[in-house]
């Protein structure tokens, strides 16, 4: 126990004795002493820094205060400051305890780590600041038995306050403006009225829990004892009396909306009451639903829907093909083992599928066909050769018409088949003394196989409704009295007129129909080593090659323009020798050949020309409309080949010169047509779109390197644009499971997407190798 | 004719490495879920089914020929009407990261070909520029080092708030206040202010979200942000709401949606913010609207008192307006009456090289509540690229000559500036706001800031996503199909709104804190401001540091 030393904050003289020499005298003390009476005159930082090495000492401040009281005070050392502080009490204080006897300034406790401070009354502002923890070491305490001033416990980071509220400064508000900004850490046990306005993403008001509260009835005495007041310990030990600002844990901060008002509650308290407590749209847009959805959404949500579009949109075969033969069917019919049925099908379109389709058709269903984006088009000119000992079949019930046409020409043909199928009388008036026009008189059977020819004109005679009036030479009076004698007249009697051109010597020239009309008959025309064609075309062609097969050994071609002939007809045409020549300008014809508008000879003992014939028009009634191209009249006709006369028809060349497959394009319209009137319908032209080759899938075919030659092979070949192959593929690719096939009760089946699975991912019209699965926004 | 086998190549034939957005998928990580190409806003990817040929090719054995694999991969289409735009909406749903898009880093060749049927390329964003832009290269450069008291952001109180309105001289305030004459009416607002986006330019869930937010800010957070409307009205329970006094209402060549807000003056609880009449936007000097019939939903052309699915475009010009000084004369005399002189007035201009005469005609009229600039860099949810691109002033400069020009009339305490175009562009909203503050704007207007950090906007200054304009926003923000707009909650935008303001408020702070200034804003302390650009600096008056 050694002796108690005072130290003097006045040096003998009376004068202030600085703080840096004030803190050297009271050092040099402690080395003998553990009880010191500092008598300090405003002296700053004294009590702290004795290094005791946990030996208890015993420091009493009796003078007027300096600031800092305690500074760096260490564990041991108690403080009593007998007076009031100034500022900063405690500051840095790691474990001294520092009893002020009256009240504390500004920044009790900054930036102290352990130990207590215990103040007998109030405490100005920012108190408590910065404030450690350390965990190793206790926590630091701060006991205040009045009240706290402004920004109290700013940055606290894990010290302990207790503000009693006895006698405070600011009864209205003993935590003062502003608590807790930015404090993390500790807690704050209070009693008496704040303001409330702690920082809320910092601390929340709780109420003190049973372990808190223990912790705090089991401390309130030694407070209370070293500040001499325990009269007040009753006072303080009601519960209820005390109130508790926590710091929030960063983990827990992180979770709550920032705001201080959750926004539902926002919602539903202020803002839909602003509307009359409403949806702000209900008066604009009644019922509209605003409700949140997500990115992937099933049925109305969805932006598009899947459509199982089969048989909607044509094959290109069946498109481009002016009957619209729907080869797919066809194939589709082969697939399933219907062979008998799918070469009969044809026979519902054409009666020559052999002859036109299989032999002189350029088949622009083959030219269009989608399969050669994959190796070779389907071989459909095969397929309609296979048609061509398949018996007709039999004629529907009589529909009690008749109908005239005249001319007996593919499109005239076409047309009779066409209405004798459906139960009407067809009487055909014949010019000739034979059926098929052009075809029969003038095509050379190398192109169209006689055999084959006359076999499907026999299938066509046999057919039940059918009636041919050979060499009929039209006549007006006659066709007025077909008109009146008849439902319907169809007028179908092509281009037999040739084209001339008055060059001198023109009448040395022969024109093609003639020459290709004779050289098919029994006498077949005497022809010149030279020849020369006039007019280069497919018809020019067939001319060459007739002139190589009647004798010439030299055949040439001429034109005023680059020649227009293609296909098999040029082919054949120049595998024969046949020379093109252009552009040469007829100027005459002599007996020695052509001379060109250059004066040069072209030799020839026979000279041919070849540049289109027109219709031959002479019986057509009055009020009938023609119009005039190149010179000549053509018939005027709708859609249907309907002629401004309701009644009367007009089909093939004499409408508009075109392939022998638009004559029977033609041809079954106007046989529509008149059907829809005699069954009092409406008549509907083809309207079917023909199906993108862009929504094919063609990756899921293998290229073929010998494409296949039989018909099964083609079928297995076929794309099957536009007409489901029943694949299922869709069904298997659907990531939703939505899509299922169903059987119809009618027969058949069909797939549907359920809407209710369906994510709308399009993957069905990816995948489909038909395109029949289309997406349509909605 | 180009046969069916071949493959047909038209001047406008684009491989995909030709896009501006390549999309990257990865085979090995696809699930085949169907998601992206669900979700894809313009149909750009779809499931492709490609073929491998595999030659069995043994040179010792006659056993030869090919076989082949399908396989299937997630593809983009290459027609410039479905090319990705990068919106990367697919990889947000994708469940396995198998697919995104990049952008393309070498040779975009679209941009040859956005004037497919001679119609030149639209679009919504901004000034497709990339990179920091001059306001991101301002530092504050004055710091309170123990020379001023030290303010403490997170404890001091500062004064945030800004005025709009025009603001009489004491002597002239004094003398009016005694004789009891009309006084200009003032409001205390927040200098950030969500910009004029229309109720049709923006979804509703968007508009109303924005407008929720807007309301919790002021009545929970204490923070008075207002809101223009842009041209497109405002749906009458909001007019006679008490949300009315957080909007200002624009009113612009097109006049759409004004004979509601007529119909509704004698309901409202309270008055507007105030009144801004446009005469031209940053984004598209020179341009009026451009909401196309795509847009025009049920509800909208109800709102616009227009029909449905018709083209709503909005002229160039007021039809009706000759000069500066009919403009100012009649259209903010009509505005300012029509609220019997109490609610401010102001117009909204691009930024131009005539803004100091606009400004000098302003100053001159009584009534005039302030000007907005809108500069270069603004956004627009509809226009054409080049107007986008190639007109318009940049603001810093615009804004600081109108302010000087204002100073040396000793009157840029009286008439507030307001600034806008490109404020955040980069994200650094506080600082780019504050920076234009400095140079002396009274406040800044922000649009798109608000859409990407509202609503999750993505588009970018790199083209991504930017179809703002044919109403397929991925986001929902500015389509008005609710398939699309329902995908945007709006009391997830208003929190996210809330979030904003809180955290530029907490933004000013720091910044205003160093700089020792807590009781203003600090409009025009240019000497706080410096930027390592020399030509800048001198061309500013601000200090040039390096």
């Amino acid at each position: 126990m050694s002796e108690v030393i005072t130290i003097k904050g006045l040096d003998e003289n009376g004068r202030r004795i600085n703080s840096k020499d004030y803190e050297e005298m009271v050092q040099q003390a402690f080395a003998s002493s553990d009880k010191l009476i500092l008598e300090t005159y405003g002296q700053h930082n004294v009590g702290g820094r004795l290094k005791n090495n946990g030996k208890p000492v015993d420091v009493h401040v009796t003078g007027p205060c300096g600031q800092r009281l305690g500074c760096m005070g260490v564990p041991g050392t108690t403080i009593t400051c007998h007076g009031p502080a100034s500022d900063d009490v405690g500051y840095l204080n790691i474990g001294a305890d520092i009893r002020v006897l009256g009240d504390a300034t500004n920044g009790v406790c900054n930036a102290m780590a352990d130990g207590r401070v215990m103040v007998r009354g109030s405490i100005g502002s920012r108190g408590l600041t910065m404030t450690k923890w350390n965990p190793e070491y206790q926590r630091p305490e701060l006991w205040v038995l009045g009240s706290v001033g402004d920004t109290f416990a700013e940055f606290n980071c894990g010290g302990v306050a207790i503000v009693c509220g006895i006698e405070p400064k600011n009864p209205k508000n003993v935590l003062g403006y502003r608590p807790c900004v930015g404090m993390v850490g500790g807690w704050i046990f209070y009693r008496g009225e704040t303001d409330t306005s702690y920082s809320r993403t910092n601390v929340m008001a709780i109420l003190p829990d049973d372990e808190q509260w223990q912790w705090l009835l089991a401390r309130l005495p030694g407070y209370l004892e070293a500040i001499d007041r325990m009269d007040v310990l009753e006072t303080l030990s009601v519960r209820d009396d005390w109130k508790m600002l926590i710091s929030i844990p960063p983990q827990e901060r992180a979770l709550m909306f920032s705001g201080p008002m959750p926004m539902h509650e926002f919602k539903t308290n202020i803002w839909n009451k602003g509307f009359g407590g409403g949806d702000p749209l209900r008066d604009l847009a009644p019922g509209l639903d605003r409700s949140p959805i997500g990115l992937i959404e099933t049925g109305e949500l969805r932006r598009r829907k899947p459509f199982w579009a089969n048989r909607e949109k044509a094959a290109p075969c069946a498109y481009y093909c002016p009957v619209h033969i729907p080869t797919v069917d066809r194939l589709r019919l082969l697939r399933d083992g219907k062979s008998r049925e799918a070469y009969e099908l044809v026979l519902d379109y054409t009666p020559f599928p052999a002859s036109i389709c299989g032999s002189i058709c350029p088949n622009l269903c083959m030219q269009h066909c989608s399969r050669q984006v994959i190796d070779d088009s389907i071989d459909v000119a095969m397929l309609g050769r296979h048609s061509k000992d398949i018996p007709a079949p039999p004629v529907a019930p009589s529909l009690g018409k008749k109908v005239a046409i005249v001319g007996g020409g593919p499109a005239g043909m076409n047309a009779a088949w066409q209405l004798a199928r459906a139960g009407v009388e067809a009487h055909i008036f014949e010019k000739d003394n034979k059926l098929g026009g052009k075809l029969a008189q003038v095509i050379p059977w190398e192109r169209l196989p006689k055999a084959v020819w006359e076999t499907e004109v026999d299938r066509f005679l046999n057919t039940e409704n059918i009636h041919v009036h050979f060499g009929v030479n039209m006549t007006k009076d006659k066709f007025v009295e077909l008109e009146k004698d008849y439902d319907a007249v169809v007028v179908a009697v092509g281009t037999h007129e040739p084209r001339r051109i008055p060059f001198p010597g023109h009448e040395r020239v022969i024109p093609a129909l003639d020459f290709l009309k004779q050289g098919k008959s029994d006498n077949p025309p005497q022809v010149g080593k030279q020849v020369v064609v006039i007019g280069a075309g497919n018809v020019g062609c067939d001319v060459a090659c007739e002139a190589y097969r009647l004798g010439a050994q030299e055949v040439t071609l001429v034109d005023i323009q680059k020649p227009l002939a293609f296909g098999n007809e040029k082919k054949a045409a120049e595998a024969l020798g046949a020379k093109f020549k252009w552009p040469v300008s007829t100027k005459e014809v002599t007996e020695e050949g052509l001379v060109d508008a250059a004066d040069e000879l072209i030799p020839a003992q026979t000279v041919i020309i070849s540049i289109g014939d027109v219709p031959a028009l002479n019986f057509l009634p009055e009020g009938v409309e023609v119009m005039t191209v190149g010179g000549a009249a053509w018939i005027k006709t709708d859609d249907a080949c309907r002629t401004s006369n309701a009644k009367i028809f007009a089909i093939g060349d004499v409408e508009r010169p075109g392939l022998a497959t638009n004559a029977l394009g033609s041809g079954k319209i106007a046989a529509e047509a008149i059907l829809c009137d005699i069954k009092g319908e409406e008549w509907k032209p083809y309207a079917k779109d023909v199906v993108s080759l862009k929504n094919l899938t063609p990756a899921h075919y293998e290229p073929d390197s010998c494409p296949g030659h039989t018909d099964q092979d083609e079928a297995d070949r076929c794309m099957s644009c536009g007409t489901c192959r029943d694949c299922h593929l869709c069904e298997t690719i659907c990531p939703t499971s939505a899509i299922t096939r169903r059987k119809l009760e009618v027969g058949g089946y069909e797939y549907v997407s359920d809407d209710e699975k369906c994510i709308a991912c399009g993957f069905c019209a990816d995948t489909c190798p038909c395109g029949v699965w289309t997406l349509q926004p909605f | 004719m180009v046969s069916i086998r071949s493959v047909p190549s038209t001047p406008s034939s684009l491989t995909p490495n030709d896009l501006p957005w390549i999309i990257k998928h990865n085979e090995n990580r696809c699930t085949l879920c169907g998601r992206c190409t669900s979700v894809c806003p313009v149909g750009a990817i779809k499931l492709n089914y490609m073929r491998k040929r595999m030659p069995r090719i043994v040179l010792s054995s006659s056993e030869r020929g090919s076989s082949y694999k399908t396989f299937v991969g997630i593809r983009q289409r290459t027609d410039p009407a479905h090319r990705c735009i990068g919106c990367g909406t697919c990889s947000m749903v994708c469940p396995n990261e198998a697919i995104a898009p990049a952008p393309n880093a070498n040779d975009d060749r679209f941009r040859f070909h956005t004037n497919q049927k001679g119609e030149p390329a639209k679009r919504g964003g901004r000034r497709n520029m990339p990179g920091a832009s001059l306001l991101d290269r301002m530092i504050f450069n004055r710091i309170s080092m123990l020379t001023d008291p030290a303010l403490d952001a997170g404890r001091h109180e500062f004064q945030l708030n800004t005025l709009l309105g025009r603001i009489l001289p004491p002597e002239e305030y004094l003398r009016r206040k005694m004789s009891g004459e009309w006084i200009p009416t003032t409001r205390e607002i927040f200098p950030f202010i969500i910009g004029s986006m229309s109720f049709g330019a923006l979804s509703p869930n968007m508009w109303l979200g924005l407008l929720q937010g807007v309301a919790y800010c002021n009545e929970v957070l204490g923070i008075p942000v207002v809101m223009a409307t842009g041209e497109g009205g405002c749906p009458p329970w909001v007019l006679k709401s008490p949300f009315l006094k957080y909007i200002i209402l624009q009113i612009a060549s097109g006049y759409f949606g004004w004979d509601e807000i007529i119909r509704a003056i004698p309901d409202m609880q309270c008055d507007p913010a105030a009144i801004e009449i446009k005469y031209g936007q940053g984004a598209k000097p020179g341009d009026g609207g451009l909401l196309m019939w795509f847009k025009v939903s049920k509800l909208i052309a109800r709102l616009r008192g227009v029909p449905e699915g018709v083209d709503l475009p909005s002229p160039p010009v007021h039809q009706t307006l000759y000069s500066i000084e009919e403009s100012v004369m009649k259209m903010i005399q009509s505005m300012s009456m029509a609220w019997n002189f109490k609610v401010p007035v102001y117009p909204k201009i691009s930024g131009s090289t005539s803004a100091k005469a606009v400004l000098n005609n302003l100053v001159r009229n009584p009534y005039a509540s302030g000007l907005l600039i809108d500069g270069v860099d603004g956004g627009t949810g509809a226009a054409y690229n080049v107007s986008m691109d190639a007109m318009g002033h940049p603001i810093a400069s615009n804004v600081r000559e109108c302010y000087l020009d204002l100073c040396a009339q000793g009157k840029q305490n009286e008439i507030p500036l307001f600034a806008a175009g490109g404020v955040g562009k980069n994200g650094n909203i506080t600082q780019n706001g504050l920076a234009l503050i400095m140079l002396g704007a009274s406040g800044v207007h922000i649009g798109k800031y608000i859409m990407q950090a509202a609503a999750g906007c993505l588009g970018s200054e790199r083209n991504r996503c930017n179809v703002c304009n044919i109403g397929l926003c991925p986001k929902g923000i500015t389509s008005q199909n609710p398939k699309l707009y329902r995908r945007l909650d709006p009391d997830q935008v208003a929190e996210r709104v809330a979030e904003t303001f809180m955290s530029i408020r907490t933004e000013m702070k720091k910044i205003l804190a160093p700089l020792g200034r807590s009781q203003s804003l600090p409009i025009g302390m240019s000497d706080a401001m410096g930027i390592e650009d020399k030509d800048v600096a001198d061309k500013l008056k601000i200090q040039y540091v390096c």
